[in-house]
């Protein structure tokens, strides 16, 4: 099926730099027996290689650049603060093994996005996380913010991607956020799925929600020159 | 959505006749023959989205949608589930039940008929229904997630409003369970016969 080849494609363009080993490692033994079959017979090496290298920006609609890289300024976000929040030790217990492992798929997702996009990435803004870094009770109550916002984003654009490889990887990621939501409101201890539908946000919604966080201080630029980084 | 909590049944949150709902509607009537044989064979070589096929693709969710109902009303009546575990079967089995309805009204009188279950152990002790019910949800992600490109744009987001609730339940039971909520970068999908198979092995009798 297309779609799957796209999608193990886009995972090779993460895997390149091993950033999946690094979630893989601490996941791996939670996977089921089923699944962890399913990973190895799937013949995702062979498709891997036959397909890779085939999304490049240089194939993908204006459109399509333009969502990825608003995508990948909400990752940039993500990661940033997971990985900040990691080093200030301000988590402990299990939140503090949940936000190593998200940060680690944030970072993933950050370079999977950069490596597609190639020079037409934005580069990574300036953040100011405002202190919720630094401890963990509003660490976790932003990370419920951040992630809800990440499932509503996805979902408003997912639909509007041209490119197939694209459209299966970014459907394959939102459900990754929905996931990341669900555990940070476990943690916060509040209702990891509060509605039977999950509703689509806007990107002049996002926008606005994210400028009200102040997080932001410095835009992101276009054009990025930056080599892809390891760190979040 | 408001749907099925409120009056009028509105899908996934399209509130007007698009969606699930106008999309399937649409071709409810030269699909009438489509049933259960061709079910299973979505996902492989899928000619381009069409209204036709989302039905089809529809039709397979159902199934999934009637698993998870059956699953969770066997496992709060049998397996004796209390606390958080229990929290937790009570508000997918509302979310299942809106989905369910959902799709049933979009595919209209095509819809296939409730089949049947046998679930054996897994909806008889909390153990195996919390075993039982991360592998089900993690299929309810990957089964939509596997059908996402072969989808009309508009039926696809209202899948899309869907498949992050199975997620959340997927995360949620898992970090009951003392699992990993979230073990992939991205979730892999699954095709309409590896769905099939997995809903087979948990308990659908189709």
């Amino acid at each position: 099926m297309e779609g799957e080849a796209g999608f193990y494609e886009f995972l090779a363009a993460v895997d390149r730099d091993g950033a999946i080993a690094e979630t893989k490692a601490v996941a791996e033994a939670s996977l089921s027996r089923r699944r962890l079959l399913a990973l190895v017979t799937g013949g995702a090496g062979a498709l891997l290689l036959s397909r890779v290298g085939e999304a490049r920006a240089a194939s993908l609609s204006k459109s399509d650049v333009s969502i990825l890289n608003y995508a990948l300024v909400l990752e940039y976000l993500q990661s940033s603060f997971y990985t900040e929040a990691e080093r200030n030790g301000a988590l402990s217990g299990e939140t503090a093994k949940a936000a190593r492992i998200v940060g680690a798929v944030e970072r993933a997702h950050v370079k999977a996005f950069r490596k597609l996009l190639g020079l037409q990435a934005v580069k990574r803004p300036t953040f100011n996380f405002q202190g919720t870094t630094e401890q963990q009770e509003p660490f976790l109550k932003t990370a419920v913010a951040f992630e809800d916002l990440a499932v509503a984003a996805y979902k408003g654009q997912a639909p509007k991607l041209q490119s197939k490889p694209v459209l299966v990887a970014a459907v394959g990621i939102h459900s990754v956020e929905a996931r990341h939501a669900a555990w940070m409101r476990e943690l916060f201890g509040i209702t990891p799925a509060v509605r039977a539908f999950d509703k689509p946000a806007s990107r002049a919604r996002i926008d606005e929600i994210v400028a009200s966080t102040h997080f932001i201080v410095k835009a992101p630029k276009m054009k990025s020159r930056e080599k892809p980084k390891s760190t979040g | 959505m408001a749907g099925v909590e409120g009056d009028g049944v509105k899908v996934g949150g399209v509130s007007s006749r698009s969606g699930l709902i106008g999309g399937a509607a649409a071709v409810v009537g030269a699909l009438a023959f489509s049933r259960v044989g061709r079910l299973f064979e979505i996902g492989e070589a899928l000619a381009a989205p069409s209204k036709g096929q989302d039905i089809r693709i529809l039709q397979l969710v159902l199934q999934l949608e009637y698993t998870q109902v059956a699953f969770y009303e066997q496992a709060l009546a049998q397996a004796g589930l209390s606390g958080e575990l229990r929290d937790f079967a009570q508000t997918a089995l509302g979310h299942e039940r809106a989905h369910l309805a959902a799709i049933k009204s979009a595919l209209g009188p095509t819809a296939n008929a409730k089949p049947g279950f046998d679930f054996g152990e897994k909806t008889k002790s909390a153990d195996r229904f919390r075993k039982a019910a991360i592998e089900l949800e993690d299929i309810a992600v990957a089964g939509y997630n596997g059908q996402a490109a072969n989808l009309t744009k508009q039926t696809l987001a209202a899948a899309a409003e869907i498949v992050s609730v199975e997620a959340r339940h997927a995360a949620w039971v898992r970090a009951i369970a003392g699992e990993i909520a979230a073990p992939e970068p991205i979730d892999t999908p699954m095709t309409a016969k590896q769905v099939a198979d997995g809903l087979h092995e948990i308990g659908l009798r189709a």
